[in-house]
């Protein structure tokens, strides 16, 4: 569904399941982990957390949960984890305008998409009403 | 040459074969042919009856190894109880508010904030301020590992409420990390009043109480005055 904008190999992680808002804790918890372990600061171990965090949240709350792909590989010349979400939700309509600040088409800030985006390098999303959507994020070390 | 075989009672033994391999196929696993007469034909009942065994030992462990998963699984099953009833004591235990001081609450949040203990929280809070009637509650997270905007959206409105009924809440325990993660993030705390540490927050409300102990003082001395004029 999504178009790869690396085309290196990269090792898979692990592959998770969000069903219940507990899954969203111990992923993240996973996640912070294997960013750890690749030799990211405080700083970004939170931030990849957090982003990741804002995703599940959305994938938990709109679409009744997903899937969770974890990845480490080289991405243009970076040591790269890469999350991709995907879930078979009902699809965002307008993805400029989920993006905006502020914006929300549930009961939250309205920061989570647009706030993850900027917490991490690179952040590729794709939708399809009634099918879906995929989000592809990346952190270099 | 032809060879004769020596076979007695032939249609009774198929029979009896038949019938043996009816009552095995139907669950009956103690049925044998056992036959006692020794021919050529013999060998033939000597090997089903070897079959049936082996079928029936496999037969035997196969119901034994489920009977073993179901125990496992129903073990899994009673943990799994115990840990969600675990989850839920620990929502009760884990938003405890205690008074400090004179006029001042502290609740420490640690672990993760979901929408269930979040509120929780937030009713046990207001319900120690309005028990209290303490006008100052620290909240410390320090022991919150990541703020997303949905923890951060239910600080605000725990804020709020608070707020409403007169009690002004500061927020303590922001690390580096997470407060670098806020900005990026474009949340607006600054309608919070937040300090680094629980010290500094500590600090704060005092002074806070200070400064009223000193305007209702001002006030006592302000009141005769006006009478004496």
């Amino acid at each position: 569904m999504l178009e790869f904008t690396y085309k290196a190999h990269c090792d898979l992680l692990g592959k998770f399941k969000i069903d219940t808002e507990y899954d969203i804790v111990t992923v993240r918890q996973t996640i912070r982990q294997y960013a750890k372990d690749m030799g990211m600061g405080i700083v970004d171990q939170t931030r990849i957390t957090t982003a990741v965090s804002e995703l599940f949240r959305n994938m938990y709350n709109y679409a009744g949960g997903g899937e969770v792909l974890i990845e480490r590989g080289e991405v243009e010349n970076h040591h790269a984890l890469i999350v991709t979400c995907t879930d078979q939700g009902p699809g965002i309509e307008d993805i400029e305008l989920a993006m905006t600040d502020g914006y929300t088409s549930g009961q939250g800030m309205g920061y989570g998409l647009p706030g993850a985006k900027r917490l991490v390098d690179r952040f590729e999303i794709q939708s399809k009403l009634k099918e879906g959507t995929t989000v592809r994020m990346m952190k270099w070390k | 040459m032809k060879e004769i075989l020596n076979i007695k009672n032939t249609k009774e033994r198929i029979d009896r074969i038949e019938d043996i391999l009816a009552s095995v196929a139907s669950g009956d696993m103690d049925a044998r042919i056992n036959s006692e007469i020794e021919d050529d034909f013999s060998g033939i009942e000597a090997a089903i009856d070897l079959l049936i065994n082996d079928l029936t030992d496999e037969l035997r462990q196969r119901e034994n190894m489920q009977k073993e998963l179901e125990n496992k699984l129903s073990k899994i099953q009673d943990q799994q109880k115990t840990i969600l009833q675990q989850q839920e004591d620990l929502l009760e235990l884990s938003s405890p508010v205690s008074k400090v001081w004179d006029n001042i609450l502290i609740l420490p949040v640690i672990g993760t904030l979901d929408s269930q203990r979040t509120q929780v929280m937030m009713e046990n809070l207001l319900q120690k301020i309005v028990e209290t009637g303490c006008t100052i509650s620290i909240l410390d997270i320090t022991g919150v590992p990541t703020v997303d905007t949905q923890v951060a959206n239910h600080l605000l409105k725990t804020v709020t409420a608070a707020r409403l009924l007169g009690a002004e809440c500061i927020i303590s325990g922001i690390s580096p990390a997470i407060a670098q993660t806020i900005v990026h993030l474009g949340i607006d705390l600054s309608a919070i009043r937040t300090k680094a540490t629980l010290q500094d927050a500590m600090i704060f409300a005092m002074k806070q109480n200070k400064r009223a102990d000193e305007v209702r003082a001002l006030g006592n001395l302000a009141l005769p005055n006006e009478k004496t004029d």
